[in-house]
């Protein structure tokens, strides 16, 4: 399932600091370049909906994706197209759903960020914002219960999600049951709109732990290698009996909520806090300044990545799409339950 | 004599003893046995397996899809059919969009303890059927009898979808049967609970008895009562429904749930959209009143239809 | 026995701390019961002496069985307020769950309510004249209509007729002989049932004809009796054409031209070939049309041109030898005239005084009551009557 060319040196031994820094790079640079062809691909009226970018939010993202591993179970959010990439998940199967391609995994029954394969550990996220962490909590119950141990189960959340009812008892519940479960809140200051000033107001996300009981970790979003540590510190946790991980990032979301959104609601002064630097960025002038790799390289990559979304698309273009006069308009797995359709 | 309540308690029993995936989560379901005596000892005899849950709805049947989507086969018991409405959002948009939008099955039992008893006023006696029944990819079950109690609470943990399984909580301890049964009418397939020839109820879950009663008291007048047990209401026998109707030309739904959109509704409306040459007179339809559900039992007595109040309506369809 | 959890419907009396004569305390437990769930103490309402126990230890008692009686003093029940009569208890309804000693509240008695509009809806508007969809469906079948169960006396409520009495019916007439209606009958009956849906009345009166007879003779080619008629009405409508208006809904809907009909008997049924603007056309030119009509009318060939779109209609029964006949208009129509046989009747010669021969015929104006009244039509007929009595200015 991992992506054939994008980070060929990724592997599970990636353990010395800058093998990791490069791969997490990687998939954030193909994050970067992959979403803004989708979002061309919106602007030019080839995908109806929805597009939501993750611009800012790379490097938490792939840390998160990086540090699960195969057998683990991922259920991402809106801005985790490099968790996504790094978990496991194709191009291909971004931009089949985005575009509504019958040959993706949501065959045009769901689309752009509600993507996902359940039985590859990848769960497709409903637009209910905390709900997915309960369904987490839920397939690590079930492998207890299965008796499979070692395996982590990691969601994304935002800052605004951390209001709901959901969250907390999902939180509570995987306390409750120690379940190994990291949850990543990217704290991007706006829900949508939303400042956090209107969200809550404890002094940090993180002490939220405190009242569940279970561990927390800061880190800033904006820095590739502290993501990396902490969120593999966390899922190591996780893995090794520490019961639930809560990982709480600051970063700033250099995009709207979607392409359909300016985002004229940001303070213009954070942009210029050390929250709005470009996370991508950030890592690219750590790479040059490690001497890790040269500027030549990083541009050979960039291209590496064009050619890859540039290949997705075009295979997704030629294929056919979902057709409502074959399309089995039965929503139950127990055919012979179903009423057939109903009067409409 | 097993009760209806004691059928539930056997059914899974059974469910744990035969198959490994099958867990049961919920609120007081572990030692305590649960708030209605339903998992009695089932903790002890299946240990790890019945577990207590946070006071979380939410969280439980977001819980019981995980676990689903990992290959087990959970029970879900709400303490209350009411406090579902917590975990409303898993239901109807996590559990029941799953294996449409991702091909992954999802099976799940959720049993809600339904219907009103004296006494339990607004927030322990709804009948929240209708509501589930409303959304695709949900099979919500309505058993009236000790023996559907059981098989269709087994055959809801063999089926690869999510079931609402309302088990009416008047029927608990109301209602006896000599034996459990070896023998079940597949799901799907109403049951013709009294048979007739001058007008049919179609019914369900405890409503099915006030309509017996109904009948038993009419047929001293003559007149021959056809009751149908709709068992589930999703999906809905509408063929045995119509094909009762072809025979009595009158038709009366009875519901112990609101009127407003309900499963009374729906048979009215598929009896009149497929079946408005069978009928002899306008369909006619009873349901409780549109109110919260009373506390004190001179109004709750009320609020709902009843054998007596049944009889009234069909006296005046049977002379329509 | 108290409600002692939700869905409890009995409890089994494990203990009894109090024997009969024993003084309790109000609150104090006095009755010990198991229930499903839990043991429990039944307390006592208020204090007292324990008069009568009624339950039995390792007994089982429904919800709201009397279990005992406690003799208190009349302070303590009045300070309870159980010395009033207690008011029958409400039917909580479940079927199995009262004792049959249960008062039942009486059902209101179902009045006339009034509807949103505030007219009273009796219960049973639709009487005799519903009929089911069952039986609509089944009649459909058969090609059967309303007008067919007019024989049927209904068994069903306010008289309607049942499916079974349907069916009976189709049983009985199947033992009579059966022949099928040909096509002109069925297309007679079906115009005849949908004009008999409308208030329908004749008025009539004698007119002299012995102008008319006395033109007809001189004439050549000679024109039929009911030209006359037909042109007369033609001429009169012509004048004034209200009455042949129909009403649809709440409008008068007015005729575009005077084209006028007239009934011509064809085999099994009848014919109305159509003469068109005949209050513009004089008799004579009308008289060839007219014989035209009638001899392809009885050998069922009118041209389309001839055919419908006629406002009224000319009938003459006196061919038939008949004096007196209340013909039924078109259902597309309002009017129609007839004219019985003429006869010699005795005339009153006021300035001779005496009796003198005289032909008269009656004429009948039969019409839709809902467009025209007695006197419009009386009014009409008055004036067709002075029209033929100066046949040559027709």
């Amino acid at each position: 399932m991992v992506q054939a060319t994008a980070a060929p040196s990724v592997s599970a031994e990636a353990s010395d600091t800058k093998a990791r820094f490069l791969a997490g790079y990687r998939w954030m640079q193909l994050a970067r370049v992959s979403e803004e062809k989708i979002a061309s691909l919106y602007r030019g009226g080839k995908i109806t909906g929805g597009v939501f970018l993750s611009k800012g939010q790379e490097a938490l993202s792939a840390a998160t994706g990086m540090a699960l591993r195969k057998g683990d179970v991922f259920a991402p959010l809106i801005r985790d197209q490099a968790g996504r990439l790094a978990f496991g998940e194709t191009l291909l199967d971004g931009v089949r759903t985005y575009m509504g391609s019958r040959l993706g995994p949501m065959r045009g029954r769901d689309g752009n960020v509600h993507r996902g394969r359940p039985l590859e550990g990848l769960l497709p996220m409903i637009s209910h914002l905390g709900a997915m962490l309960p369904v987490v909590a839920g397939i690590l119950l079930g492998r207890r219960f299965r008796g499979i141990e070692g395996t982590v189960g990691a969601t994304s959340l935002g800052d605004g999600a951390t209001s709901t009812g959901a969250f907390h008892e999902g939180l509570n519940l995987a306390a409750v049951e120690k379940l190994p479960l990291v949850l990543v809140v990217a704290n991007n200051q706006y829900a949508y709109s939303t400042p956090t000033s209107r969200q809550f107001v404890c002094q940090d996300l993180a002490d939220k732990a405190v009242g569940y009981g279970v561990a927390a970790h800061n880190v800033d979003g904006t820095d590739l290698g502290a993501c990396l540590e902490v969120l593999y510190r966390a899922v190591e946790a996780a893995r090794t009996g520490g019961g639930p991980q809560l990982v709480v990032a600051s970063l700033l979301r250099l995009v709207g909520h979607g392409e359909h959104d300016d985002a004229s609601y940001v303070d213009p002064k954070l942009r210029d806090t050390p929250l709005g630097r470009d996370c991508l960025l950030v890592a690219e002038q750590r790479i040059l300044a490690e001497g890790w790799a040269n500027s030549a390289t990083l541009r050979a990559w960039q291209e590496d990545a064009q050619r890859q979304i540039e290949e997705a698309v075009t295979t997704t273009m030629r294929e056919p799409l979902p057709d409502p006069n074959t399309e089995d308009w039965c929503a139950l797995a127990s055919r012979h339950l179903s009423e057939g359709s109903l009067p409409a | 004599m097993i009760t209806y309540l004691e059928a539930i308690r056997e059914a899974q029993a059974k469910a744990l003893a035969d198959d490994p995936r099958v867990y049961i989560y919920g609120q007081d379901v572990g030692n305590f046995g649960g708030a209605f005596k339903a998992t009695k000892g089932l903790a002890k005899e299946y240990p790890g397996r019945v577990l207590d849950a946070p006071i979380s709805e939410d969280a439980i049947i977001g819980s019981a899809i995980g676990a689903a989507i990992e290959g087990m086969r959970p029970i879900i018991e709400m303490q209350f059919a009411d406090f579902s409405t917590v975990g409303f959002n898993q239901i109807v948009n996590q559990a029941a969009t799953l294996h449409w939008r991702t091909n992954v099955p999802c099976p799940i039992t959720i049993r809600l303890p339904s219907g009103g008893t004296a006494g339990g006023g607004p927030f322990h006696s709804q009948s929240m059927e209708a509501l589930y029944a409303h959304y695709p990819g949900l099979i919500v079950m309505t058993p009236a009898t000790v023996e559907d109690a059981y098989s269709m609470l087994l055959e809801a943990v063999a089926i690869d979808d999510p079931v609402i399984f309302c088990e009416h909580k008047y029927l608990y301890y109301h209602l006896k049967a000599e034996a459990l049964p070896t023998e079940a009418v597949p799901t799907g397939k109403a049951r013709i609970a009294r048979a007739g020839r001058d007008a049919t109820i179609v019914t369900y879950s405890a409503m099915v008895h006030e309509s017996l009663a109904c009948a038993e008291e009419l047929a001293t007048e003559g007149w021959e009562i056809e009751v149908i047990d709709l068992r589930s209401i999703k999906p809905l026998d509408t063929d045995t429904v119509l094909a009762s109707v072809a025979r009595t030309g009158r038709l009366l739904a009875v519901g112990e749930a609101w009127p407003w959109g309900g499963v009374t509704a729906e048979i009215l409306a598929r009896v009149a959209t497929e079946g408005f040459d069978l009928l002899d007179a306008a369909p006619m339809r009873l349901n409780a009143k549109d109110t919260p559900v009373p506390y004190h039992p001179n109004l709750w007595g009320t609020h709902r239809p009843t054998a007596k109040t049944i009889a009234a309506a069909l006296r005046q369809l049977l002379s329509a | 026995m108290p409600q002692l959890g939700e869905s409890i419907a009995e409890a089994t009396v494990v203990r009894l701390p109090f024997a009969v004569g024993d003084d309790v305390q109000g609150d104090a437990e006095i009755i010990e019961v198991e229930t499903n769930k839990a043991t429990m103490g039944v307390t006592a309402p208020c204090s007292g002496r324990l008069a009568e126990l009624l339950a039995e230890l390792q007994h089982s008692y429904p919800v709201g069985t009397t279990l005992g009686w406690l003799e208190v003093s009349e302070d303590e029940a009045a300070r309870l307020g159980l010395d009033v009569a207690v008011p029958a208890p409400a039917d909580n309804g479940h079927a199995s769950a009262n004792p049959s000693s249960t008062p039942v509240p009486q059902i209101a008695k179902a009045t006339v309510e009034p509807t949103v509009r505030g007219l009273p809806v009796p219960a049973h508007a639709a009487g005799a004249s519903y009929l089911s969809p069952r039986l609509k469906a089944r009649m459909n079948e058969l090609g059967m209509h309303a007008a067919d169960l007019a024989g049927v006396a209904g068994s069903g409520a306010a008289g309607r007729v049942t499916v079974e009495d349907f069916e009976k019916f189709i049983s009985q007439i199947e033992q009579h002989r059966l022949s099928p209606a040909s096509s002109m009958r069925v297309a007679v009956a079906d115009a005849m049932r949908r004009s008999w849906t409308r208030p329908l009345a004749t008025v009539g009166t004698p007119v002299r004809i012995d102008a008319l007879l006395a033109h007809r003779k001189t004439s050549n080619p000679k024109p039929g009796p009911a030209l006359y008629a037909l042109r007369a009405l033609a001429v009169a409508l012509g004048e004034n054409s209200a009455p042949a208006g129909r009403l649809v809904g709440d409008k008068i809907v007015h005729p575009r031209a005077i084209d006028v009909g007239f009934a011509v008997e064809a085999e099994d049924g009848v014919l109305v070939p159509v003469l068109r603007n005949a209050d513009k056309t004089p008799l004579a030119e009308m008289v060839v049309r007219y014989n035209e009509l009638v001899e392809l009318a009885r050998q069922r060939r009118l041209p389309p041109n001839a055919q419908g779109g006629s406002i009224a209609t000319v009938t003459n029964f006196g061919t038939f030898g008949l004096e007196w006949a209340t013909p039924i208009p078109l259902p597309e129509q309002t009017l129609v005239l007839g004219m019985g046989a003429g006869r010699v009747v005795p005339d009153w010669d006021k300035g001779k005084g005496v009796f003198t021969p005289a032909t008269e015929a009656h004429f009948t104006l039969s019409f839709d009551h809902r467009v025209l009244d007695g006197g419009g039509a009386g009014r009409l007929l008055q004036r067709i009557t002075a029209l033929l009595q100066e046949p040559e200015k027709l």
